[in-house]
């Protein structure tokens, strides 16, 4: 737990498949997670990134593939020999050990010395902002604390990787949002491979350098949280990801069509038939004055909702389909906006006109 | 469960005995095949033939005499029990002592009757054999039941003290007539002890009721045992290959007795000679295979030598065994028991 | 104005003695529910307790005497008595935890439904009588009993082993009685350990068996202990197996009662033994509850 950055190790996974029946809870999944990196598997439940995750472990045996921590292969390691760092969902503290027990027994198993253990243990939980807390009983301690033992007891023995199992899932919000940004700071500290599973997209983006989200036992897209956001792969992601509306396009000859809009794009379309244009709330507006270079949909004001920071207007295009536009609400904007049934203009900015490939990829 | 029967006489009968109302009497017994056999050998024909009209129960041993006793509602005339019980339940003065003016013992098997006690059938604790192990002509005394160069094997002795020291003394030696008188201190008592402790090696089951024993010898489980003879002729009967001698046997028995402030005393004692008596005796043993109390029995020619051969108080049989004691199971069964106790234990 | 809050105060002054009372009342009749309960206990527990330690002081004449209990001193054999109960409790109890242990966790490792089917083997002997059971030992360890036939048949030993009418068939029978007494608090105890716990015990580094002893072990202790000590107890005042199984060559003190009874034909004497194994027992739960949360004990899981 020294200041030192540890060298953390690359795990590389290749077509790692696990069947339950007749069900893929891993579909031959490859992913290659950097050195050093804080990256999260985001996905609904059921989507496999447990699983994956219980691979990575070594808790549970896929069928096939290929899991390498650095150069070396681990897949029929036990999972007591991968020497990787985990923090349980439920935090699996043992009851019948202290605070100090439990942070001091990874180290115990590697035979330390009791003068060394009992100061790393203590650097540990100092670490974790819990200094002082061994002689603690496991009973004693809050959801949060407990949460930091758990997380001082799977760095303790300095782990080059280390995996959490939706760590923060059973803490309220707020000390939830605080958490996220002390993993993301205890993690640009101590440097080791992290691998974080979460169903929450916003925690995802808050913490991770790169997301993969996972769908049916499968890696939708893995990139940056940017990107996942600005331009995702498909319609999963971009429906798992922010609030978006879709809407069909048609190509005629080398224009591509939407809700008969001829539309402007200086974004990249991607190489197919199928194409989606995504629409995000805040990235639609209203149409004031000249709309430049913007496309233009003509619509029908069907809702308008206050949100306080914001207002939510829903408008229904010709063909039926339901946008929604959000914007900053400032005093005296919500009276400026059109009411109910009121035909208004929506505008899309080239640089926001997100063309996906449709389908499920 | 108290079952009453009511025994009434021929009506002419009554008709003629002016007394007849008054004169009615109440036994009590042990149920089963046991009273059944008695009913029918003793109380059923004596009552026809005196008028006397007894009412029969089943109880559970002296502790109910003693509760009657004890609490001065005394309804039973005449109990059965075994002669130990009877011993301490007239040291315990729960017991009216006999009139052996009225009841005539004077045929009787010597020792087969106390003060306040008259036998009404005879058993014996005998020794028994294999005889897959042994043959037919197995031992023919307690010297060769202790006897394990000579029998090799296993044994089997009683869990109790009742009937276990007698052996172990004729075992050492002692003549039969002289067994009590050693008995009579605790030195003699450890003698006993000391010869059952030499052949407890022996030893691999101290059985504790006579279903048990006879159990060991039919399944072969042991090779010798005590125990009473009843038992091994079931066992030898139920296919076992067992034999018994009543070579220095212990003459036991069950008896009639009355119970302190007793209703109907003298009545009592009057229906106590009656069944007492040979011509009644001598149909006991066509119900269960117990021997009478009065020699008699077997000179009316209804117990044949062959029936008379298995029985426990056959002339020939009786000579050769040792009557219980009851005196001294009075005065020394406590003490002898802890320290038979003392020895299990050890 | 101020006289409506005088009013109020007041009326919130009555409220709260009111309150008060109800939360009393409410008390007493949840007590009352609980009254025919109470009965029973004093009329079948501590009743006849309390007439036991009476009885016990009643001599052979029918007065106050220590005579029952100067007898258990000044005979060898009480001590001896008292001392074989202690040992094949033990015995039993060690043999049931040897046995019983391994196989609540290997019942405890199944699926749900396999676990059950197990649960339901093992409490099939509870469907027959004890005394059957007992004797269907005895037939089977007995000198020319199924496993020696066999034993002797298969060549595996030339004489028949002693097996019965000794403490060998004293403990065979005991431990086949009490172990379902210990399995159940055991399996019970094991299935509320969370999973995660030896999960997280192997990904810190300890290997399975490490993982066992350092982690499953101490969580699977209060059950444990539930059970030996129950299996513990019910020993100290068995009767019908040793009584049948152990040839009268092992004497424990419910069959010492028993004779006492026979002997003596007062309850005094059979009462004073009554009392000792009473008091021994208490003991023995007073020692345990120094050790073990007696609590933890009905619980059975550890959390």
């Amino acid at each position: 737990m020294s200041d030192v950055k540890q060298d953390a190790l690359p795990i590389t996974v290749r077509g790692v498949t696990k069947t339950y029946g007749k069900v893929f809870a891993l579909d031959d999944v490859s992913l290659d997670v950097r050195s050093g990196e804080f990256l999260t598997l985001l996905g609904p439940s059921g989507s496999g990134k447990t699983t994956l995750l219980m691979v990575l472990a070594g808790f549970t045996r896929p069928d096939r593939g290929s899991l390498k921590f650095g150069e070396t292969e681990m897949i029929r390691k036990p999972p007591h020999l991968r020497d990787l760092g985990m923090v349980f969902q439920n935090y699996a503290l043992f009851p019948h050990m202290t605070v100090a027990g439990n942070v001091g027994y990874p180290l115990k198993l590697r035979g330390v010395s009791k003068t060394e253990m009992a100061s790393r243990v203590e650097r540990a939980l100092e670490t974790v902002q819990l200094g002082g807390y061994g002689d603690r009983g496991i009973e004693q301690l809050s959801g949060g604390q407990k949460q930091r033992v758990a997380l001082a007891r799977s760095i303790v023995f300095e782990p080059r990787i280390l995996l959490m199992d939706e760590p923060l899932s059973a803490l309220d919000k707020k000390l939830r949002d605080r958490m996220q940004i002390e993993l993301r700071h205890l993690h640009e500290k101590l440097g080791m491979t992290t691998v974080y599973v979460t169903h929450d997209q916003r925690e995802a983006l808050t913490m991770s350098d790169r997301i993969a989200v996972v769908n049916h036992g499968r890696i939708m897209q893995l990139a940056t949280p940017q990107e996942l956001y600005e331009q995702p792969a498909n319609k999963f992601v971009a429906d798992f990801i922010g609030d978006s509306t879709f809407l069909e396009v048609t190509r005629q000859g080398d224009t591509y069509v939407a809700a008969g809009v001829p539309l402007r794009t200086n974004r990249k379309i991607p190489d197919t038939r199928d194409l989606l244009l995504m629409l995000r709330p805040e990235r639609v507006s209203l149409l004031e004055g000249d709309p430049g270079e913007a496309n233009v949909f003509d619509a029908t004001v069907s809702e308008l909702v206050y949100q306080g920071e914001s207002f939510l207007l829903y408008a229904r295009l010709q063909d039926g389909t339901e946008l929604s536009v959000r914007g900053a609400m400032r005093a005296g904007t919500f009276q400026t906006l059109p009411s109910l049934g009121d035909p208004v203009k929506l505008t899309l900015d080239p640089a926001d006109t997100v063309l996906i490939e449709g389908g499920e990829g | 469960m108290k079952k009453t029967l009511s025994l009434t006489v021929a009506a002419g009968l009554m008709a003629t005995t002016a007394l007849a109302e008054d004169r009615s009497l109440t036994i009590a017994s042990w149920g089963g095949s046991y009273q059944e056999a008695q009913s029918k050998a003793l109380f059923e024909p004596a009552a026809a033939n005196t008028g006397i009209n007894v009412m029969q129960e089943t109880y559970g041993g002296i502790a109910d005499v003693r509760l009657q006793v004890n609490t001065g509602q005394v309804t039973l005339d005449i109990v059965v029990s075994g002669s130990g019980s009877a011993a301490r339940a007239a040291a315990e003065g729960l017991l009216e002592p006999l009139d052996y003016d009225v009841i005539d013992v004077s045929d009787f098997i010597p020792g087969l009757y106390t003060e306040h006690c008259v036998g009404g059938d005879v058993f014996s604790t005998v020794y028994a054999w294999n005889t897959d192990t042994y043959g037919e002509d197995g031992p023919q005394s307690w010297a060769d039941f202790w006897d394990v160069e000579k029998f090799p094997g296993t044994r089997s002795y009683r869990g109790a003290v009742a009937g276990a020291l007698e052996p172990a003394l004729m075992a050492d030696g002692v003549p039969m007539e002289e067994v009590y008188d050693v008995l009579s201190s605790e030195e003699g008592i450890e003698r006993a002890l000391d010869k059952i402790r030499e052949l407890r090696p022996h030893i691999s089951v101290f059985w504790s009721s006579g279903a048990q024993h006879a159990q060991l010898m039919r399944d072969g489980e042991v090779d010798m045992s005590t125990g009473w003879n009843g038992r091994f002729d079931n066992a030898r009967a139920d296919g076992g290959a067992v034999m018994h001698s009543f070579n220095q046997a212990l003459l036991d028995y069950d008896c009639f007795a009355v119970p302190k402030g007793a209703p109907n005393k003298e009545l009592a004692m009057e229906f106590l000679n009656e069944i007492s008596k040979p011509e009644y005796q001598d149909d006991l043993p066509k119900y269960i295979t117990y021997g009478p109390t009065n020699a008699l029995a077997y000179e009316t020619g209804t117990i044949t030598p062959e029936v008379a051969a298995i029985l426990p108080s056959s002339p020939e049989n009786a000579a050769l065994q040792l009557p219980i004691d009851l005196d001294w199971y009075g005065e020394w069964e406590t003490i002898a028991a802890e320290m038979y106790q003392d020895m299990l234990t050890e | 104005m101020a006289v409506t809050s005088i009013d109020t105060g007041m009326a919130e002054r009555s409220n709260a003695r009111g309150l008060r009372s109800d939360e009393r009342l409410e008390r007493w009749r949840l007590f009352g529910l609980s009254s025919p309960a109470l009965l029973i206990v004093l009329v079948i527990l501590l009743i006849p307790t309390g007439w036991l330690f009476f009885v016990s002081f009643i001599g052979a004449d029918g007065s106050y005497s220590l005579e029952n209990y100067e007898r258990m001193i000044t005979r060898r054999s009480y001590a001896r008595i008292f001392q074989t109960t202690f040992q094949v409790s033990l015995l039993t109890t060690g043999l049931c935890i040897l046995i019983g242990y391994p196989l609540a966790y290997f019942m405890s490792q199944l699926p749900t439904r396999w676990a059950n089917l197990c649960l339901i083997t093992v409490l099939l002997p509870f469907w027959t009588s004890l005394l059957v059971r007992t004797y269907a030992w005895l037939v089977l360890l007995q000198r020319q009993g199924l496993v020696n036939e066999w034993g002797m048949t298969l060549g595996l030993w030339q004489e028949p082993l002693r097996l019965v009418h000794n403490m060998n068939g004293t403990l065979i029978g005991m431990v086949h009685i009490m172990l379902p007494f210990l399995i159940l608090p055991v399996y019970g105890g094991m299935r509320a350990i969370d999973r995660d716990y030896l999960k997280a015990a192997a990904n810190l580094g300890a290997s399975p068996a490490r993982a066992f002893w350092t982690v499953f072990f101490p969580l699977s202790t209060p059950g444990l202990f539930a059970g030996a000590l129950m299996v513990f107890i019910l020993c100290l005042g068995f009767f019908v197996t040793p009584a049948i199984l152990g040839g009268g060559r092992v004497i424990l003190v419910s069959m010492q009662i028993v004779s006492n009874i026979e002997l003596f034909v007062n309850w005094g004497a059979a009462s004073a033994l009554g009392v000792v194994l009473l008091v021994l027992t208490m003991m023995v739960l007073w020692i345990a509850s120094r050790f073990v949360r007696l609590e933890q004990m009905t619980g059975g899981g550890a959390r």
